[in-house]
């Protein structure tokens, strides 16, 4: 080969080289000067990561101090799919590790188009523990808290529930959600490529949620629940529901509802039956409404309890004719006798006595139409047809209790201040929250004390002689109204079929201390008040004051009948 | 017989009194920049691995810096060695040099212990030793010693395609270990010894259009036909600077990680706390094969055209080396060198900043690693051996 040739293949080199040189230089530069901010910007980025800081959930204690909702340790257990190199493989360790479906858990690795998924939520922190030890690569593990009711169905309606993130979804865990939850705290971390954890580079701590104690009691409660899951039982009901009031504190010592469910099974719950129908549901209350009727005549002094009236067997209002419910002559009740008797025809011509515009105002002084403010979501507020709506028959029904819809919280606390002297205490179910001072409840005047004193020797003998036999307590007087009402039906009249019964009342009667409402939706064996929510009543109310230690004010059953 | 002591004794007796003078001679013919630019080279290099390796063990901040100093040190001996070593000597025995290399590949290949799926290493106790490194010099050696006994022959295609077939022999060892980039440097190697050898360039222009024409098939025909030569995560990481983002978490994390670490790198560098994409571990290989990365992360520009203008005088003075070489042999091996470097040292350089194919192949005087470090001193040993005798020669 010549020189020259050599020489010509040398300069060939040299331009190659200059070529490369000259690209890998511009490139270089694009890359360092043009690109350089955001390039910048991904590669902090990528390394640096906000994640928040779970606060600690309150526990919600009852009254005694016993745990009912309380935070349990977890680990939530989440994948980048790309990182994971044999989804196959490791779908069937982490599957035999948490006791998953490996096909599912294949399912969520196997996604390489997300960089994110959960693989399980608050799993066994163990068996995480046990999964995290064999270091496979793509797998991240969080420590979250997982929502447990340690008293299982107790008080599950009051608690409510709460989602996947420890969100209140219903009940005290959706009212008290600020409180309970407390604030998370935020760190941004500085990871490597593996997601491990390098350093902190800023912290702002978590606020941990604060504890409640609740009014409820979890011993009264459990066997309030127990009552009424024989009670539904015995008459094939549809429902039950039950509330047990501290008349003077306004405290809900019980609260329950049949049938129940286990909280801790959330979310396999049918839906409407996590209901608390205590304060969300409405119902017709019938002759337990009388009591309301009777309370205005005697606090407006158009009545005393001895004054009697002619009470023909039935009654005519406006285009309507109404009848007691059990056949009977042409006779003279005093208005004692109309309450222990539960008259139709004399609830309606004492409230005739009382006219339309007192009636009315009655209803709204009772707080019926309102919610009573008790501290639990989604209250309902009863329906009450306004004045102005009124027609002429309205006045035939409503004081019975038909053509107005109250809640049993409503209704119960509206005996309760009765039985308070006519004070109406505003019904609560949270005592405390940590750090907080005890709740203090609204009070409110409904009829003055004599009125009080005058209803409650009434309703002693509606227990004592009247309708409320079966809801007697040895031991104990007892005051209290039956309530037996219709349904209303589809076409805008009333069912013959479907009933609710009721009872509501206190004791004891000379001394009351504790106010209950027992309602049983749609019993199919039997409607009466009397005999199917009395002796519930009886159960719940004979248990709670032997439990409360109040003293008896009443000679045994076997004492009267000796003396 | 009667001649042989006379030339013995000639020689002997002609060499004794200017022994000192020969010394002196053969020092001054020596390249000096280029040895200038090799040693700054090598410093720039050892300066930039102990900074991005400083957090890679815990307990040593030192010690790929010390390791890498002491294959510096075996270098720099081998790089004397190899000054010393007369480039027909090399000539003479490039058939035992080539076939001791070849065996040394094919032990490699049965018994070297498989680092990341490939079998590349043989172990030295406490250090390994990647005999296709050192195969580079070999084959060049080989190829242009049987190109220049072929001179008068270099026209025919024949000559051209045996010269080739011998070549396959290591190329095919290299690429089954599997080492696509090493196997893809000693192509490269060959072809330059072919072209400074004086093959035609229609031939050379026909081998250029045969290796497109396989490389097509590799990458894109053979797979779609079901055969596969190539893994398939060679093949994603071949095509994938093509297309960074196709895949930044897989095939092309490397590629996105690594350009992100040049740009994030600025005019001025992280420096060396800040450089998070090295210290962070974001950046795969970064003491090796993506070295470039870290150093542009935690330099700069102002770092990484220091470093490409110091490649650019070695490369500039092996030129040189092949305009003096004394013969057509010492040409083909200087030129095959310089070939070498350029080849590696963009192909390196061009995968870290996205303009050339992922193949692993090392940053010759920079990348963490013996055999390369080695080897490449040794290249410029023998460059400095050809330049000495070409000018020694009057080549000037």
């Amino acid at each position: 080969m010549s020189a020259r040739l050599s020489n010509r293949r040398i300069r060939l080199l040299v331009a190659v080289f200059g070529l490369l040189f000259a690209a890998t230089l511009a490139r270089a530069a694009w890359l360092q000067a043009v690109r350089a901010p955001g390039l910048d910007r991904i590669a902090a980025s990528q390394q640096r990561e906000t994640v928040t800081v779970p606060a600690r959930r309150g526990t919600i204690y009852d009254r005694q101090g016993v745990e009912l909702a309380v935070g349990e340790d977890a680990t939530t257990v989440y994948a980048n799919p790309r990182q994971v190199r044999d989804p196959r493989g490791v779908s069937a360790v982490v599957a035999r590790d948490l006791g998953l479906d490996p096909d599912v858990v294949y399912g969520a690795l196997s996604d390489r188009s997300r960089g994110f998924v959960y693989v399980a939520r608050k799993v066994d922190p163990k068996a995480a523990k046990r999964l995290a030890a064999r270091g496979i690569g793509g797998l991240g593990f969080l420590p979250e808290e997982r929502r447990v009711y340690p008293q299982g169905r107790i008080a599950a309606a009051v608690l409510g529930y709460v989602g996947t993130d420890n969100e209140g979804l219903a009940g005290i865990e959706l009212e008290y959600e600020e409180q309970l939850a407390g604030r998370p705290g935020e760190e941004t971390v500085v990871r490597d490529p593996f997601g491990r954890l390098l350093d902190v580079a800023a912290a702002s701590p978590a606020r941990q949620g604060r504890d409640l104690t609740l009014t409820i009691d979890h011993r009264l409660q459990a066997h309030v629940e127990d009552v009424l899951r024989r009670t539904r039982a015995a008459w094939s009901a549809k429902a039950a529901t039950a509330i047990v009031l501290d008349i003077r504190t306004g405290a809900a010592l019980a609260m329950a509802v049949a049938p129940g469910f286990n909280a801790n099974r959330f979310p396999d719950l049918p839906s409407g039956r996590v209901r608390n129908r205590a304060i969300t549901d409405v119902f017709e209350p019938g002759s337990t409404f009388k009591v309301v009727t009777v309370a205005a005549v005697l606090d407006d002094r158009i009545v005393q309890p001895g004054s009697s009236f002619s009470l023909a067997p039935e009654i005519q209002v406006a285009d309507r004719v109404i009848h007691e419910l059990e056949d009977r002559e042409t006779e003279r009740l005093t208005v004692s006798e109309i309450l222990v008797r539960s008259s139709n025809i004399g609830a309606i011509t004492l409230a005739l006595a009382l006219g339309e515009d007192r009636l009315a105002w009655w209803i709204e002084r009772f707080g019926l139409g309102q919610p009573t403010g008790i501290d639990f979501p989604g209250e309902a507020s009863g329906i009450v047809l306004p004045r102005e709506r009124w027609t002429g028959a309205t006045i035939g029904n409503v004081p019975l209790g038909q053509g107005i819809a109250v809640t049993p919280i409503q209704l119960a606390s509206i005996y309760a201040a009765i039985a308070n002297g006519g004070t109406w205490v505003e019904p609560h179910l949270v005592e405390r929250v940590e750090g907080g001072t005890r709740f203090e409840p609204e009070k409110r005047q409904l009829v003055v004390r004599r009125t009080a004193r005058q209803l409650t020797r009434m309703m002693a003998g509606v227990v004592s002689e009247g309708t409320g036999t079966q809801a007697q307590v040895p031991g104990y007087t007892v005051a209290g109204k039956t309530g037996t009402a219709a349904k209303p039906d589809a076409s805008g009249g009333y069912s013959d079929s479907r009933y609710v019964a009721s009872f509501v009342g206190f004791a004891p009667a000379s001394a009351p201390r504790i106010a209950i409402l027992v309602l049983v939706d749609e019993p199919k064996s039997g409607i009466l008040g009397g005999t199917v929510a009395a002796p519930a009543f009886a159960e719940i109310a004979g248990f709670a004051l032997r439990y409360l230690d109040v003293p008896p004010d009443a000679l045994l059953a076997d004492d009267a009948a000796g003396g | 017989m009667a001649t042989e002591p006379g030339i013995w004794h000639a020689r002997s007796r002609r060499r004794r009194p200017q022994a000192g003078a020969d010394v002196g001679h053969f020092l001054r013919s020596l390249d000096y920049v280029l040895l200038a630019a090799t040693t700054g080279l090598v410093a720039y290099g050892l300066w930039v691995i102990r900074a991005i390796t400083g957090d890679d063990v815990a307990a040593d901040p030192s010690y790929y810096f010390v390791r890498q100093s002491i294959y510096v040190g075996v270098g720099v001996a081998a790089l004397v060695g190899a000054t010393l070593v007369s480039p027909d000597l090399l000539r003479r025995y490039r058939h035992v040099l080539f076939g001791a290399t070849l065996a040394l590949m094919i032990v490699v290949f049965v018994l070297g212990s498989a680092v990341r799926g490939s079998r590349r290493w043989i172990d030295l106790g406490s250090f390994q030793f990647q005999p296709s490194e050192i195969g580079k010099l070999a084959l060049i050696v080989f190829v242009a010693g049987f190109l220049a006994e072929r001179a008068k022959r270099i026209d025919q295609a024949g000559t051209v395609l045996s010269a080739i077939g011998l070549a396959m022999v290591p190329v095919l060892l290299v690429f089954f270990e599997p080492d696509f980039g090493t196997a893809l440097v000693y192509l490269a190697a060959t072809v330059s010894v072919l072209f400074f050898a004086g093959v035609r360039f229609g031939h050379l222009a026909s081998l250029g259009v045969a290796a497109a024409g396989l490389a097509v098939a590799l990458l894109w025909g053979l797979p779609a036909a079901g055969i596969q030569v190539l893994r398939p995560y060679q093949i994603d990481r071949l095509v994938g600077f093509l297309d960074p983002d196709s895949d930044p978490s897989g095939s092309t994390y490397n590629i996105t990680q690594s350009i992100t670490a040049v740009g994030a790198g600025g005019l001025d560098g992280r420096g060396v706390a800040g450089a998070t994409q090295t210290n962070l571990n974001y950046l795969p290989e970064h003491a090796t094969d993506f070295v470039f990365a870290s150093l542009a992360e935690q330099r700069g520009f102002l770092g990484a055209s220091i470093l490409l203008l110091l490649y650019a005088l070695v490369v500039w003075r092996g030129i040189k080396v092949v305009a003096v070489a004394h013969s057509l042999f010492s040409a083909s091996v200087a030129g095959a060198i310089v070939g070498a470097f350029l080849f590696q040292i963009f192909l390196n350089v061009g995968m870290t900043i996205g303009i050339a194919p992922i193949t692993g192949i090392p940053l010759p005087f920079i990348s963490y690693g013996g055999s390369s470090m080695i080897t490449s001193l040794a290249m410029i040993g023998m460059l400095q051996a050809i330049h000495a005798r070409g000018r020694l020669a009057g080549n000037r």
